[in-house]
């Protein structure tokens, strides 16, 4: 039994562009390291812009791409030696994912509830005693939700926020260990952002399940993240706990990504006009 | 840091705002197999532009913001319809609206008087022409006088947003976003026209490269002192770049005021909840978003929209429509618990 | 289902006439069983008599009743391109879905064997089908070599969506609740498969009865079950239209023109209704 709960070992992914003999490799991910504890849950953040390489690595621990080198290790098990259905299982059981877009998330033909008590009755089903509609709806209440306002509903009849709480609970369904999260609220209003990061930070204080959290938003990052690494162009520039490497990043890509970060605040003294009007003399001379 | 325009009091006629919207209503129509809808995604809106401003429009989903800067920039079809209301521009009198006037006119004023950079605008460049030809179709018919001149006129163009002359000789697929968006920017301003709407300008764009785009788009205002309407669900960009922010809910206007205002001291509930679940870096309180779902544009709550989730909510609110007041001078807010529930 | 096809007669114009078409052939199909005349039987009624309160449509030079005949012949015809379109369409399903979904190695066999069948030339090889079986060749046989022949170019169109589907992230969410990939290409896939497969469905129709009415009048079928290609075979061994019996090839030709325009019209509005976009538009709410 090992003590890491998660362990990223090395992990590389090239990918090749071009045809056979002409191809050009690009490291997506190159040479990423980390552990997530076993015993002390938290929310473990990656960093990074466009290109990253975030995404790919989320990837690789939620087993949807291999890596082209490195080992990925969930639980004490390799991920690359899974290979039948069991074992697929078993590890959908203990990870699960929440996606970046809430409309994408569910097929827009098919009713919620039907992703609810699909993953019920494969992972949940034996342990439990209660009904299929009691444990969904505990679920859901969890999330700030209820079975009534979700049963038969489509998921366009729903919001962004409420969407991402139904995911959520789906994937608290399996009472898994590890949730890797891409981009979860970036395609939430602001004003629904917050209660989504919160419920992270209440899985990882009442029921011990660990995060990792993918985003671009420095901002969201350092409101619910114990701790982070930034990665640009596939490698880890900067890594340690969230407070210190934001509040005062060492890297200069870490800087420059900080100060790119907009506040939403207007300090005071700053000359904001309430009356806006410019000096129109001068402007009309120059109109064509 | 904020960027923002000189203050300085202009000739008499800056008074005159240059964009005036009375009482819009656009609704979405559809009869689909016998089922009629009516999303109702602006249902009333009344604000002015001055000129040489910044105004902001804020408001997350089914606020009705995209609906209104569509209307506002002529863009209406079907099952879009304007259902009433005005929207007057300084330079194109008498229309109530660039719907309702002449397509000639309408021709003659667009690039030149009014402009639109609208999401995504970096994906509209021609992938298979270099840029120098999209500003030979779109700019050159506007500008006239000989090749030469009209080149040297786009390169110095081009320099207000900080690219190079050998961006004209370049494809769209070579330049990054950050450039395609900055080219899009310079197309779009190179007739000096008066009035810019801007939906979403830089939410494709990385961190870095947006705040250098929004730092020329300032810059641009500036220098050929236009008004700006800027549309955007972040309300950071809104600090960064706008004199004047109007917050939108559910196809109203809830609060008007100067950004700072907005920001330090906000007075609709919604607002107040809005700015202070904006994580900062380096603030460590815990914050609580908003409750609820955004409202239904099809079946709106009745009265005040915001009802079913204010915090403040009384009798009133279910049943009357509270009026945009002017609460503190240049701040106007539509609350009957801001204002106080007298009938208007 | 009573409710959808309310809606659409209410609200689509394509459909109503489509319905009074398809209706009106699927009617003389019907009376096939109210025949008085076996359809193999001939001399059983005066020849040559042109369209008369009698014989409504006429009789032709082999002492049949047009319209009798016409009867089992559309009856024929129909059953015929249906068994076709089922089958295929069955077939452009299960290989297009598997070979979207599972990619790799069974992708690329899959597809090998779908090219070689687009490549195909239908008619010679049905010729020579016929050469070979001769007498042999009954319907139903030909019905199940041309199903056999028919799903290749829309399996290939079924792939495709089913690769796009995969790429989605709601494949993934189903993946992760547990489902199976059986339940993920029927449950999850499926639904956007079906516009495709209902149009691709009247197409192939179309089709079938096309080549089918193609061979009966080259003589390559059974001429002796009717069949609307059997009507026009025996026209013209008869040359009718020089003897100027133009009632008996006239009215099997409106009638399969009846029926192609009637499945047109048919599938294209039922394809707009099933399409998911504005499927969206009428389940919920309207964003």
């Amino acid at each position: 039994m090992s003590e890491a709960l998660l362990n990223v070992s090395r992990v590389s992914k090239t990918f090749v562009r071009g045809g056979l003999l002409s191809g050009e490799r690009i490291a997506a991910v190159d040479d990423v390291s980390f552990q997530l504890d076993a015993h002390r849950p938290e929310i473990f953040t990656i960093a990074g812009e466009s290109g990253s390489g975030k995404t790919t690595l989320s990837r690789m621990i939620l087993n949807i791409e291999a890596p082209s080198s490195g080992r990925v290790s969930f639980d004490g098990v390799d991920l690359a030696t899974i290979r039948t259905a069991a074992g697929r299982m078993d590890f959908m059981r203990k990870v699960q994912p929440i996606f970046q877009n809430p409309f994408e998330s569910f097929n827009p033909l098919k009713r919620l509830d039907r992703y609810l008590f699909a993953t019920y009755r494969r992972f949940a089903a034996a342990a439990r005693q209660a009904t299929p509609e009691s444990a969904v709806d505990e679920t859901l209440r969890k999330v700030g939700l209820s079975l009534q306002e979700v049963s038969r509903r489509y998921p366009h009849e729903l919001s962004g926020g409420q969407l991402q709480r139904i995911a959520l609970a789906r994937a608290l369904l399996s009472s898994p260990r590890l949730i890797v999260a891409d981009e979860p609220v970036s395609m939430i209003d602001a004003s629904l952002r917050i209660s989504v990061l919160n419920l992270f930070k209440t899985l990882r204080d009442d029921l011990g399940i660990s995060t990792i959290y993918v985003t671009h938003d420095l901002a969201t990052a350092y409101y619910a993240s114990d701790r982070i690494i930034i990665m640009q162009r596939g490698r880890v520039v900067e890594a340690g706990d969230a407070r210190t490497v934001l509040k005062a990043p060492q890297h200069p890509y870490s800087r420059r990504l900080r100060d790119a970060v907009l506040l939403p605040d207007v300090p005071d003294g700053a000359v904001d006009a309430s009356d806006g009007a410019i000096d129109l003399a001068n402007a009309s001379e120059r109109r064509t | 840091m904020t960027i923002a325009p000189a203050t300085q009091a202009g000739p008499s006629d800056s008074a005159r705002p240059i964009l005036t919207v009375c009482d819009l209503k656009a609704y979405y129509r559809t009869n689909h197999y016998g089922i009629k809808r009516d999303v109702k995604a602006v249902d009333g809106i009344s604000l002015t532009v001055r000129r040489g401003e910044i105004y902001g429009l804020a408001g997350e989903s089914s606020s009705g913001k995209t609906t209104l800067i569509k209307t506002i920039a002529g863009a209406i079809r079907p099952p879009m319809e304007v259902v009433t209301g005005s929207v007057e521009f300084a330079f194109l009198p008498g229309y109530d609206g660039l719907h309702r006037a002449p397509p000639a006119e309408v021709a003659r004023i667009r690039w030149r008087r009014l402009s639109c950079i609208m999401q995504g605008s970096m994906n509209v460049l021609n992938p298979v022409r270099r840029i120098r030809s999209s500003f030979v179709d779109f700019a050159y018919p506007h500008i006239g006088g000989d090749r030469a001149q009209f080149e040297q006129k786009v390169v110095a163009h081009l320099a207000r947003v900080r690219l190079e002359a050998s961006v004209l000789d370049a494809y769209p697929r070579e330049l990054s976003g950050g450039m395609r968006q900055r080219v899009t920017l310079a197309l779009a301003t190179i007739c000096r026209p008066e009035f810019i709407i801007a939906d979403e300008p830089t939410t494709a764009l990385d961190v870095v490269v947006q705040k250098e785009v929004l730092g020329v788009i300032g810059g641009l205002q500036r220098e050929i002192g236009a008004s700006v309407m800027l549309v955007t669900h972040d309300m950071g960009v809104h600090a960064y770049l706008t004199n004047r922010l109007g917050i939108m809910y559910a196809g109203r206007l809830v609060e008007e005021a100067a950004t700072g205002e907005i920001f330090r001291n906000p007075l609709h509930p919604y607002t107040k909840r809005l700015i202070s679940s904006l994580p900062r870096i380096g603030d460590d309180t815990p914050r609580r978003g908003l409750e609820g779902a955004p409202p239904n544009l099809a079946d709106p709550p009745s009265g005040c929209r915001f009802h079913p989730r204010c915090p403040l909510a009384m009798e009133v609110c279910r049943h009357q429509v509270p009026a945009m007041l002017e609460s503190a001078p240049s701040h106007r807010v539509a609350c009957f618990a801001v204002n106080g529930d007298d009938r208007a | 289902m009573a409710a959808i096809l309310r809606d659409l007669l209410r609200h689509n114009a394509e459909f109503r006439i489509g319905v009074l078409l398809v209706g009106s052939v699927l009617l003389l199909s019907v009376l096939a069983s109210f025949s008085p005349f076996p359809p193999e039987n001939v001399y059983v009624v005066p020849p040559d008599l042109p369209p008369s309160s009698t014989y409504w449509f006429g009789t032709t030079s082999r002492g049949q009743d047009v319209f009798w005949q016409l009867t089992f012949a559309i009856r024929n015809t129909l059953l015929f391109g249906c068994i076709v379109a089922i089958i295929s369409r069955l077939l452009a399903l299960v290989i297009g879905l598997l070979s979207g979904y599972s990619g790799g190695w069974i992708d690329r066999a899959l597809m090998s064997v779908n090219d070689t069948f687009i490549v195909m030339p239908l008619l010679p090889i049905l010729v020579l089908f016929y050469f070979v079986m001769r007498d042999r060749m009954s319907w139903l046989m030909l019905a199940l070599i041309m199903a056999g022949l028919g799903w290749a170019y829309d399996a290939r169109l079924i792939r495709s969506v089913a690769m796009s589907l995969k790429t989605r992230e709601f494949t993934q969410t189903s993946l992760f609740s547990g489902m199976s990939t059986r339940q993920i290409l029927v449950q999850e896939h499926l639904p956007y498969v079906m516009p495709i497969v209902f149009s691709s469905a009247m197409n192939n129709m179309v089709w079938s009865i096309g080549l089918e009415v193609t061979l009966a009048v080259l003589g390559f079928t059974d001429i002796n079950r009717p069949s609307i290609g059997g009507m026009i075979y025996w026209a013209n061994q008869h040359t009718a239209m020089v003897a100027g019996v133009w009632w008996w090839i006239a009215f099997p030709t409106i009638a399969v023109v009846m029926t192609f325009v009637g499945l047109f019209l048919l599938a294209i509005s039922t394809n707009q209704y099933i399409d998911p976009r504005s499927r969206l538009g009428r389940v919920g709410d309207v964003t």
